[in-house]
């Protein structure tokens, strides 16, 4: 975490649906994610993809073709565009294709799903015009159900979700954020807690095959309650509970605990016992933060202002109009360990003030 | 150069009304230039002896535009009038309105838009700005609405209107409603109703076109009438109609009617 993380003022939600849909088929490490439109919707989200992924470290490029539509396409109609590209790349052998449609696509009326259908090779189609609504957030959504309908169709709601499988789901991980990987081993470390593990991460590096293993997991844990549509279609299909959010705060890593630990039918008291007992020794840890003068300057589109009063409160600093600014992380930090990471990050901005 | 466009509901008879104008122009000595702009691409068949010539977009689907040649999409029919079919995609699929766009860019770089009357054949409805296009961009300067005393068709027209009333406001935009032609289909009361709608919408009637067995005749033969039957009553009417839209210089903006007022217009002359 930065001193000065880029994404403050600029949210990465809003945008387009296909930017969002993208986040979650690049996912799938063997897929090929065809853009159904004019070169450009491609490059321009593949320039985004590339530059975040770089960020995180990451050198994997994301697989994304576009069709290319011309003008020609246009007025004669994409499908053969699209059909051609998607046989070329079915050659390949890929795990998957994902289709996704643009703003042009679906004007003209592009019968997308109907040449998935008949290309003879597995395609997911996602439509994704970005004039026709919804934002990142959206696009997200609706890939994350399209995705799970390629989980074996053969598995009925209820039939392979037992409590006691001991296993969970995390569903709609924010690919692009920058802590990605450290959320994931907050959630796991909390869950190691309850004895639980983690059956799939859906969708983030995982193959095609891995998705059939979606409807195996005694619960979803979503990573925000944006998605709840997206928990509310597992449990329809596969009779999966789920939790709405990962645990954001000093209370809510705690509550988040209790429901966990409720769905999955085991007793709290000594995960909760545990992780009162790290909450305090990370608190004790910044304890030389106690009494600071500070001010905090809050991205719009949070909505966590009572978490950040806990935490602000619990950390000893006093609010002061000419106190240091301190940046609150967007997204919210996750768990006790994303807390802790902020308070690394305010102490860091309280020594280069007294600098 | 004068650029004229018609516009109607779809079947009320732009095309033969086109057609038989352009040939009677032409028998004037007139260099004249007519487009359909209709993926049915008809619009110019009884100039071309009931040929359906290749259009722009079948030269396109085939070759692409970078090579396209102006002998390859214009074709001379009767009295030297020079046809051109914009054509397009096939039904159900594509864009037909971005085709139009596309059409007019061709001819525009071959420099084909030229002549002493250039006559702008168009689809039923201007249902998307592709079929407005003749209208802009200083294309047709001078509209004129087919229509019949049929309620459908008034309403068509006065949709039509609302299209030219709108880009008559952007800067720079010519286009005028031009006049009102009526192609009768026998109504009682059909010439005073016409009348009085082109007058509600701050146009006129610039012609009443009565229903006449020779036109169908000169379709069968594949003929306009101008060439058909040459000598008739219906032959002097297109000439007359001709001869007013040739030298027509009163444009207006229109004024469309609200529904209720059409339709109470319409029940006053039943």
């Amino acid at each position: 975490m930065s001193l000065n993380p880029s994404p403050l003022s600029t949210s990465r939600t809003g945008g387009c649906t296909l930017t969002g849909a993208l986040a979650v088929t690049t996912g799938i490490k063997d897929s090929v994610t065809i853009i159904h439109g004019p070169s450009g919707c491609a490059h321009h989200n593949f320039s985004l993809l590339h530059a975040t992924i770089l960020d995180n470290d990451c050198m994997v490029i994301p697989s994304v073709i576009s069709s290319a539509m011309s003008e020609y396409d246009v007025i004669f109609g994409g499908e053969e565009a699209l059909l051609k590209v998607i046989n070329e790349t079915a050659a390949g052998n890929p795990g998957i294709i994902f289709v996704l449609s643009t703003c042009i696509t679906e004007t003209i009326g592009d019968d997308v799903l109907a040449v998935t259908r008949n290309a003879g090779v597995p395609v997911c189609m996602v439509p994704t015009g970005g004039f026709l609504g919804g934002d990142f957030e959206t696009g997200f959504s609706h890939a994350l159900i399209a995705v799970s309908n390629l989980a074996n169709p053969m598995v009925k709601p209820g039939e392979y979700s037992r409590t006691d499988s001991r296993t969970v789901n995390l569903v709609g991980e924010k690919n692009l954020e920058y802590e990605v990987k450290e959320n994931f081993l907050e959630i796991k470390r909390l869950l190691s807690l309850l004895d639980l593990a983690i059956n799939l991460r859906f969708a983030h590096d995982i193959s095609r095959s891995e998705i059939d293993r979606l409807p195996f997991a005694s619960m979803n844990i979503l990573r925000e309650p944006a998605l709840t549509a997206v928990g509310n279609h597992l449990q329809a299909a596969f009779g999966t509970p789920f939790i709405n959010s990962f645990p954001l705060g000093i209370s809510g890593t705690l509550s988040f605990i209790i429901n966990v630990a409720l769905v999955a039918g085991s007793p709290p008291e000594k995960a909760l016992e545990a992780e009162k007992k790290y909450q305090e020794e990370v608190f004790k840890e910044f304890s030389d933060l106690r009494g600071a003068r500070v001010r905090l300057k809050i991205p719009s589109g949070i909505q966590e202002n009572l978490l950040i009063e806990e935490i602000f409160h619990k950390a000893g600093f006093i609010e002061s109009p000419d106190g240091v600014l301190l940046p609150v992380p967007y997204p919210f930090p996750v768990g006790t360990n994303g807390m802790k990471r902020m308070l690394h990050l305010w102490r860091r901005a309280l020594i280069c003030r007294a600098v | 150069m004068k650029q004229i466009a018609l516009y109607g509901k779809g079947g009320i008879g732009k095309s033969t009304t086109s057609a038989n104008m352009s040939a009677a122009l032409a028998e004037k000595g007139l260099d004249i230039l007519q487009i359909g702009c209709d993926p049915k691409r008809d619009s110019t068949r009884m100039l071309m002896q009931g040929r359906f010539i290749p259009t722009v977009m079948d030269h396109v689907r085939a070759q692409g535009d970078a090579d396209v040649r102006l002998e390859d999409i214009m074709f001379t029919g009767y009295r030297g009038v020079r046809c051109v079919e914009a054509g397009g995609p096939e039904p159900g699929v594509g864009c037909a309105g971005r085709g139009i766009i596309a059409t007019f860019q061709i001819l525009e770089r071959l420099g084909a838009l030229k002549g002493d009357i250039i006559v702008y054949d168009v689809l039923g409805d201007v249902v998307c700005g592709g079929f407005a296009m003749p209208m802009r961009e200083g294309y047709a300067q001078e509209v004129y609405l087919v229509t019949s005393g049929e309620l459908m068709s008034l309403y068509a027209a006065n949709n039509i209107c609302k299209a030219i009333k709108r880009l008559s406001l952007r800067a720079k935009n010519q286009c005028r409603l031009a006049g009102v032609i009526c192609n009768s289909k026998n109504m009682e009361k059909e010439e005073e109703l016409v009348l009085e709608f082109s007058r509600r919408i701050n146009s006129r009637l610039i012609h009443f076109i009565p229903r006449d067995r020779t036109v169908q005749l000169a379709e069968l033969h594949k003929k306009t009438v101008i060439e058909y039957a040459p000598d008739s009553p219906q032959a002097a009417v297109y000439r007359s109609l001709a001869g007013i839209v040739a030298t027509n210089e009163q444009f207006t903006i229109p004024e469309p009617l609200d529904t209720d007022e059409l339709e109470s217009l319409a029940f006053e002359y039943i």
